[in-house]
Formats: C-alpha cells, sequence, structure tokens
C-alpha cells in the first residue's frame, strides 16, 4: 500500500466572527497518496481556493480564521489555524505552484540565487532547470523573472516546488494564466515530473478540461462542500450529482452546439428565443425582430417597446435588406502597428504586420489567438483606443455611438465609485442618440438595459464593488447596449469568468446581438467559445491572420498548424 | 442566469461596510486629543474671563496662580487665554494654507497630467522651477516683502508649498487616465472636464487628502517660525511664534513665558501628524 501523504477528516473552515459563521469549507473530508493526483475542482466562492490555503497552512496568519476537523500531511498532525508544527512542513513537505508566477517570485533576485537557495549548488540547479525542460538553463540562471515569458516561469517555479522533494505539492490553478498550448505542456511536465518523484498532487482548479487531462481522482466542491467524488474518468463520463452534471454541461468544447444557448438550459424563454432567432435568420430583419417581438414582449425585453422617436433610429440598423449589397461593419485594409521600443530611434516592434478584415453587418466574427498574436491590438484598433501605424480603418458608421467595447476585467472597466445606474445614465446622456432625452426617458432606457442583461433593477443603486463578476460583466453588456452600437467589441469577456456564468454571458451576447442586429467582433484565446459565438472565426497569429474558418465546421476546416494545435488545447 | 433552486445561496456578504474603529490605540490618543485641543481653543476664549491682549493681572505670575492657570506674561496678560486663542489662529491659518495649496497644486496637477503634452511640459517646468528655491527662504522673503502680517506668511506659504501637490496629483492622474475604467468611460462618450471630474478626479483626491493632512502639523510649524522672526501679526497679538520670540528675554527669569507657546506649537504638530498618519491608515485600509 502506498503511503498517504494528505488526510483531511472532516475540515471546516469560517472566516470573520459573524454568529452563524460563514462556512467557507464545511466538513470536507479527502485523502491524497504518494503519486497520486487529486483534482479540487468548483467555482469561485466553492472553498476550493481556502481549502488550498489550508492544507499548505497558509492561514495561520488571519486571526479571524477559524477551523475544526483534523489535518494530516506525512503522518503529522496539524491544525490548519495555528502555526505550530507547521514550520517544518510549509515550503519543504508541502509546496506549491501557484497561479501567477510573477508575482511569487522575487522580482529582485535571479533565478539561479533562488534556485541555488533551495537546491544547495549551481550544478544541481541547473540540472533543476534542464528537469523542467528549460532548454538553456544557464540563461536562465542568471534571468530575473521579469526578463522570462509565462511559461517559462511557471517552469521555473514548478522547479522551485520540486527541488525541495515534497511529498505534497500543491498545484493552485496553475495554468489558468497561460495560454493553452504552453498549459497543455506545463500539464505533462508536471505529470511526468510527479511520476519520477512520486509525490502526491492536490491540483486545484476551476477549468474541467485541465482536471481530466492532469488528475486521478477528483472531488467537486460546490458552496464548501464537497458534491461529489470519484475517479477523473468516472466523474467527467457519468456524473451522479445534479451539480457536476450540469458543470459539465456548461463547458464548452468543439462539439456543443451552437445553435441553442450553451450550457445549462435557461428559462425555457430564453430557449424559445434563440430558436426563433435562428429559424428566423434567413428572413429580413424586421420578421425576425418582430419573431422576437412576440416572444419577449412580455418581459419588455425589446427596444420597440421603448418608443423609438425619443431615442431615434435604434430598433433595427438599416443596411440589412435582402438584395442590397452589405456594407462592411468593420474593415481593415492592410494595417500594420508597430511601437518603438527602447533601444534607438529605429527600433520598432511589429505588433501587426498587414492586417486585413472585415466584419458585415449582423456579423458575428471572432478572432482567436494566443497572447502576444496581436488580437487585442486589432480590437484596440477598431475600438479607436489607438490608432494604426498603416493601412486604413473603414467603419460604415463614423459616429461615436457605433463602437462599443466589453472589456475581459469587467471589474476594472466600470469606475469603482459610481453606481451600477450612474454609469448606465452616463453613458445615455453622452451619447448622440440618448443625449436629449429627458431624465425619465433616460431611466427607463437604463432599466430596459438591465432587463435585457436579466439583471434586477435595484441593483442600479449598488456600485461595482458589491457585485459578483458575473453581474459587474453583465452591467459592462447592458453599458454597451443601452444605446446600441453598430458593432459590438468583445475583448475576452468571459476568460475571466466562471464557466457556467461564462456560458450564460455568451448566450446574453448571442441573444442581443441577435435581437438588436448587431455586429460583434469577439476577441479570444478559446476556440471552443469562439464557436459558440461568431459565424466565422479567424485565426491570427504574430500580428497576421492565417487563417479565416466558418465556425459551424471548425474541426473539419481547420489547414494550418497553428490553428491545429490551438484545436488540440482546447480537445485535450 | 443558473437555475440551481436545490442549492442555498450562502448570505453574500455585500452592501454591510465593516464597522471597526480604524485607528490604533496611538492614533486614538491623538485623534482625541485634537479634538480636544479644537474644542478647547474654540470655546475656552469665550469661557475665559480674560482678552488675550488686555493685561488682566500682576506681571510675570509664575503657571498656577490664582486665578491666572498657566501665569501671566511681562505685560500682564493671561498666559492660558493667549495660547487657546493662539492655538486657534495657529490652526485655522494652517488648514486654510493647506487648502489653498493642496486645492491649487491639484489645479494645476491635474491640468498637466490629464491634457500631457506641451501643457504638461510647461507647467511641470514651472513647478520644478518652485521646488529648485529653497521652500522657507522664498516663504520668508515673500512674507517680508509683502509686508509683516498673517495673510502675507499664508500667501508665502501657499507659494512655495503648491509645486508638492501638482507633483502628487499629475501622478495620479497620470496613472488613474491610463487605467481600464477611463478607457471604459471614454468608450461611453465621457470627454474632456466630466470625464476628469467623474471618473478620474475621485482617485486623486485621498490621495491628496492624506498628503494634506500629514502638511497641517508642517505648516503650523513653519507660520509659526515665520512669526517668530517677525513676519506675522505684530505684537500683541496673541500669536505662539510670536509670544515664544517676544518672551526669550525672559528665558531665565520667568521661563513660562517663551517655553509654554514654544510647548504648544510641538503639541499641535505633533498631534496633527499623528491625525494624519492615522486617517492614512484608515482611508488605505479601506482599500483607496
Amino acid at each position: 500500500m502506498t503511503p498517504q501523504v494528505l488526510d483531511v477528516r472532516e475540515m471546516s473552515i469560517s472566516y470573520g466572527s459573524r454568529v452563524p459563521a460563514l462556512l467557507a469549507v464545511s466538513g470536507v473530508s479527502f485523502s491524497v497518496e504518494s503519486g497520486q493526483c487529486l483534482g479540487v475542482v468548483g467555482e469561485s466562492g466553492s472553498g476550493k481556493s481556502t481549502t488550498g490555503l489550508a492544507i499548505q497552512g497558509l492561514l495561520t496568519r488571519d486571526p479571524s480564521v477559524s477551523a475544526t476537523g483534523s489535518l494530516t500531511i506525512a503522518g503529522t498532525e496539524l491544525n490548519p489555524v495555528i502555526e505550530r508544527g507547521w514550520e517544518g512542513i510549509r515550503g519543504r513537505t508541502v509546496t506549491t505552484v501557484f497561479q501567477d508566477p510573477m508575482s511569487s517570485l522575487d522580482p529582485t533576485m535571479t533565478i539561479g540565487r533562488m534556485l541555488t537557495f533551495i537546491a544547495g549548488t549551481k550544478a544541481e540547479s541547473l540540472r533543476w532547470l534542464e528537469e523542467v525542460e528549460i532548454r538553456d538553463p544557464a540563461a536562465v540562471f542568471r534571468s530575473y523573472p521579469h526578463q522570462l515569458s509565462g511559461g517559462m516561469r511557471q517552469r521555473v517555479m514548478i522547479a522551485l516546488a520540486l527541488a525541495r522533494r515534497p511529498a505534497l505539492l500543491i498545484a493552485d490553478e496553475p495554468t489558468t494564466a497561460l495560454d493553452v498550448s504552453v498549459q497543455a505542456q506545463i500539464l505533462k511536465l508536471l505529470r511526468r515530473e510527479q511520476e519520477a518523484l512520486g509525490c502526491g498532487i492536490v491540483f486545484v482548479t476551476h477549468d474541467l478540461g485541465v482536471a481530466k487531462a492532469m488528475c486521478d481522482d477528483v472531488v467537486v466542491m460546490r458552496n464548501g462542500s464537497i458534491v461529489e467524488r470519484g475517479s477523473s474518468a468516472r466523474v467527467f463520463g457519468t456524473p451522479e450529482s445534479e451539480y457536476a452534471r450540469r458543470l459539465m454541461e456548461s463547458r464548452l468544447t468543439m462539439a456543443t452546439d451552437r445553435h441553442r444557448p450553451v450550457g445549462l438550459p435557461e428559462a425555457t424563454v430564453v430557449n424559445a428565443m434563440v430558436e426563433s432567432l435562428n429559424e428566423g435568420r434567413a428572413e429580413t430583419a424586421t420578421t425576425t425582430v418582430d419573431a422576437v417581438t412576440a416572444e419577449w414582449n412580455a418581459r419588455s425585453l425589446l427596444w420597440s417597446d421603448f418608443a423609438p422617436a425619443d431615442v431615434g433610429e435604434v430598433s433595427v440598423p438599416p443596411g440589412a435588406s435582402p438584395g442590397a449589397a452589405p456594407i462592411a461593419a468593420l474593415e481593415f485594409t492592410d494595417v500594420t502597428k508597430s511601437y518603438p521600443t527602447g533601444g534607438g530611434i529605429s527600433r520598432r516592434k511589429t505588433v501587426l504586420s498587414g492586417v486585413s478584415l472585415c466584419v458585415e453587418k449582423r456579423e458575428s466574427v471572432a478572432l482567436v489567438g494566443e497572447s502576444g498574436s496581436g488580437k487585442s491590438t486589432i480590437l484596440r484598433i477598431a475600438a479607436g483606443l489607438e490608432s494604426a501605424s498603416g493601412g486604413s480603418v473603414h467603419r460604415s458608421d463614423v459616429d461615436a455611438d457605433a463602437v462599443q467595447v466589453i472589456f475581459q476585467d469587467a471589474g476594472a472597466s466600470l469606475t469603482p465609485w459610481l453606481t451600477v445606474g450612474q454609469i448606465l445614465t452616463e453613458r445615455v446622456r453622452n451619447s448622440k442618440r440618448g443625449g436629449r432625452t429627458s431624465a425619465r426617458d433616460a431611466a427607463e432606457l437604463v432599466g430596459l438595459a438591465m432587463d435585457r442583461v436579466s439583471l434586477d433593477r435595484a441593483l442600479l443603486a449598488s456600485k461595482p464593488g458589491q457585485l459578483s463578476g458575473g453581474q459587474r460583466q453583465r452591467v459592462a453588456i447592458a453599458r454597451a447596449i443601452v444605446i446600441p452600437p453598430t458593432i459590438l467589441l468583445c475583448d475576452e469577456p468571459t476568460s475571466a469568468l466562471d464557466v457556467s456564468i461564462a456560458s450564460t454571458v455568451l448566450n446574453l451576447l448571442n441573444l442581443l446581438r441577435h435581437a438588436l442586429g448587431i455586429s460583434v467582433l469577439f476577441v479570444t484565446h478559446d476556440l471552443a467559445a469562439a464557436r459558440v459565438i461568431s459565424d466565422r472565426i479567424l485565426v491570427i497569429s504574430d500580428g497576421q491572420i492565417i487563417e479565416s474558418v466558418p465556425s459551424e465546421n471548425v474541426s473539419s476546416t481547420v489547414s494550418s498548424d497553428y490553428a491545429r494545435r490551438l484545436l488540440d488545447a482546447v480537445l485535450a | 442566469m443558473l437555475s440551481l433552486p436545490e442549492i442555498k445561496r450562502l448570505p453574500a456578504p455585500i452592501g454591510l461596510p465593516r464597522l471597526r474603529w480604524p485607528f490604533s490605540i496611538g492614533e486614538t490618543i491623538a485623534v482625541a486629543s485634537l479634538t480636544l485641543v479644537v474644542i478647547l481653543s474654540i470655546v475656552g476664549p469665550l469661557l475665559s474671563p480674560y482678552s488675550p491682549i488686555i493685561p488682566s493681572g500682576a506681571q510675570f505670575l509664575a503657571p498656577g496662580s490664582p486665578g491666572h492657570l498657566l501665569g501671566t506674561d511681562n505685560l500682564g496678560m493671561d498666559i492660558a487665554t493667549r495660547l487657546m486663542v493662539g492655538a486657534r489662529t495657529s490652526l485655522f491659518a494652517a488648514v486654510v494654507t493647506t487648502a489653498c495649496t493642496a486645492t491649487l497644486g491639484l489645479i494645476v496637477g491635474t491640468i498637466a497630467g490629464f491634457v500631457g503634452g506641451w501643457l504638461d511640459t510647461i507647467l511641470m517646468r514651472i513647478t520644478d522651477i518652485f521646488l529648485a528655491f529653497p521652500g522657507p527662504i522664498v516663504a520668508m522673503a515673500i512674507s517680508a516683502a509683502l509686508g509683516a502680517s498673517l495673510s502675507s506668511s499664508i500667501a508665502g506659504i501657499a507659494i512655495v508649498w503648491w509645486p508638492l501637490y501638482a507633483r502628487i496629483a499629475r501622478g495620479e492622474v497620470r496613472r488613474t487616465a491610463t487605467s481600464m475604467h477611463v478607457e471604459a468611460a471614454r468608450m461611453s462618450g465621457s470627454r474632456g472636464i466630466p470625464l476628469v471630474l467623474r471618473h478620474i478626479l475621485p482617485a486623486t483626491l485621498p490621495t491628496v487628502a492624506i498628503t494634506a493632512s500629514l502638511d497641517i502639523g508642517g505648516v503650523i510649524a513653519v507660520l509659526s517660525a515665520l512669526s517668530f522672526i517677525g513676519l506675522g501679526t505684530p505684537a500683541p497679538a496673541p500669536e505662539l511664534g510670536l509670544m515664544a520670540s517676544t518672551g526669550m528675554q525672559y528665558l531665565l527669569s520667568s521661563w513660562w513665558i517663551p517655553v509654554l507657546p514654544g510647548l504648544c506649537v510641538g503639541v499641535l504638530a505633533l498631534l496633527c501628524n499623528y491625525t494624519g498618519d492615522g486617517l492614512r491608515g484608515a482611508l488605505r485600509s479601506r482599500g483607496v
């Protein structure tokens, strides 16, 4: 029998002195043996991170935390909230690979110094760097963390964690911040190292795909409790609990049905609406909107409910009549962009080299690429936040209301000291179409926008900090569509959200773009999400668009190696 | 939203600000003492039976004398009354001075930071020129040139002190202007002054307010210094610096005449500093 390295029995953890206590983790039990990889899977607020912190002994500093139950690591009984006993364990028997290697590596020390500190000698350090498949160990040994790429930093982090030869390795979302192709390499590396060292791994993640690829066994957590446990093949194949089943369903894969709302079925009315929209797609715009109106009139989710005369022509954008040649909502012709770099006058870094793309009216185009590919730069140029160095950018509507942006980090994109109501009203007031409306009409518009994104109007009085991540993203969407733009630019709007929330946001965007006839340019690194939201996918790499494929059958039509690799990463 | 009715949602810890006393014990004492001093300096002179500028008893009475708690000075004026009025003047003048300098600096710094370009360059070089001069000496020169009075001391200090705030405000504005929410506000159509007032300035105010509250103590000391060397309101005004300087000749015979006002300046400055420090901590802990 392999020795047990971690045993957690009925562990409960609560924060604060609130009565009754707010249990972050309630009665969780699991164990890990040497050579076993246990996935702790859950969405935000599930208690997975608190569990992870507790078994690393990182909750002992906070006097407001209390815990019950038992925790045994490599035969030593420990209390997750009391410092005694942890000295020889933390960072020795238990080591950690954190999510963000940049903030967990000391920026003032070279990799070599950090590693030698743990490994003892330089030779041993270099061996570890080789072990984690770093190509030029000697150069990395001399580097500072900021000089390395994200993937390299995470490899260094793994070397640092393994050089102690721990009995237990905690991997706390180690690949979340990395590109998909790098993610696969890091997972493979972790797996290989684990086999070599025989340590146990607790793999904390929100990403079901990663957990499936990496873990032998998983526990699924929700609201502080374990709702399902078992071998990873079993849990992911035939989940028993309702929650796990729904969680699996909301995960986007290349096989997800793009013609229905993704993830969990929302209220049936949403289903009905999307179906009617998809059926009506071939019809003229008016028919579609009429069909939608019929479905949604009761919930006053349509612009036609609001007297259009007051806000100008907002119900149906013109130009969608059949027969007429479509005018592109956004057109890039041979756009280039380069930034001056520090070294000398003539040194410039090219970000975009000759990008031509076109988003038709009412079309949704996804731009897929990894970090550094230039996809965000394209979006920023389209938004007018940056100007192109060369080439031309053409929009069908040139007025300021024609373009709206939804940013990745909704929390940061909302001014923290203004209320949701103030933020939305300001958007109405600032627009040409809504600027002259009376205060009552503006309030009505704002209320409608809240309805459209399924947010309670009571939240208008809240500040962004009081909302959840999903709610914040809905507010950002509400701001973008309160005065409907011609084209909506989305910069990875779902990548910071939980799977179930992400799928509802995708559904919402899909719904709104059909209902309001908005063109969408959706920037993402996730092919599966791109497939659901778009009609067409553009693959971008190194500042060039290398492929354009219809979203309907991505898997069979992609031809470039790069796109294949992105695809493989999703499938894994 | 997800329709998962079988799961109870935990009460979300939102909307309720954590009602915790934000100051440490030392800071609490400072805040309490400062409050006491402020109340004393406002109410005290009204309750005192003596005028601060009319002799009201025998000369050179030592502290603890009947009827004169802190004694009398060389002219027989009640020191306690004069200290309370002096403290009031000092505090008031320091607050006014700091408010003027902070506002001036905030306006200059915000314009420089937001507009950028050549205007930024010009404004910041002017700021640099002011910073290059030795502050107290320029303040002395200005208030001497304007004629000895409290308002000329305030003007002198304001002129040398604002560049500090301009620098801070400019930095904060530039930092905030590149943040995501300002970009998003631009995308939603905000421009110019409304953009600055609604989306940028509120982020810079706490830093400026903290700096200002820490500066009040320093301004009290500098104002007293100017009045000590005779650039404040002329005698017999009850001003702490002036009281200390005219009392210097009696240091050996009647020590309380110069020492008490000097001590008063020190304590006031110290209390203001501690309070400012506490305020900074309190604002920081609220995530400002």
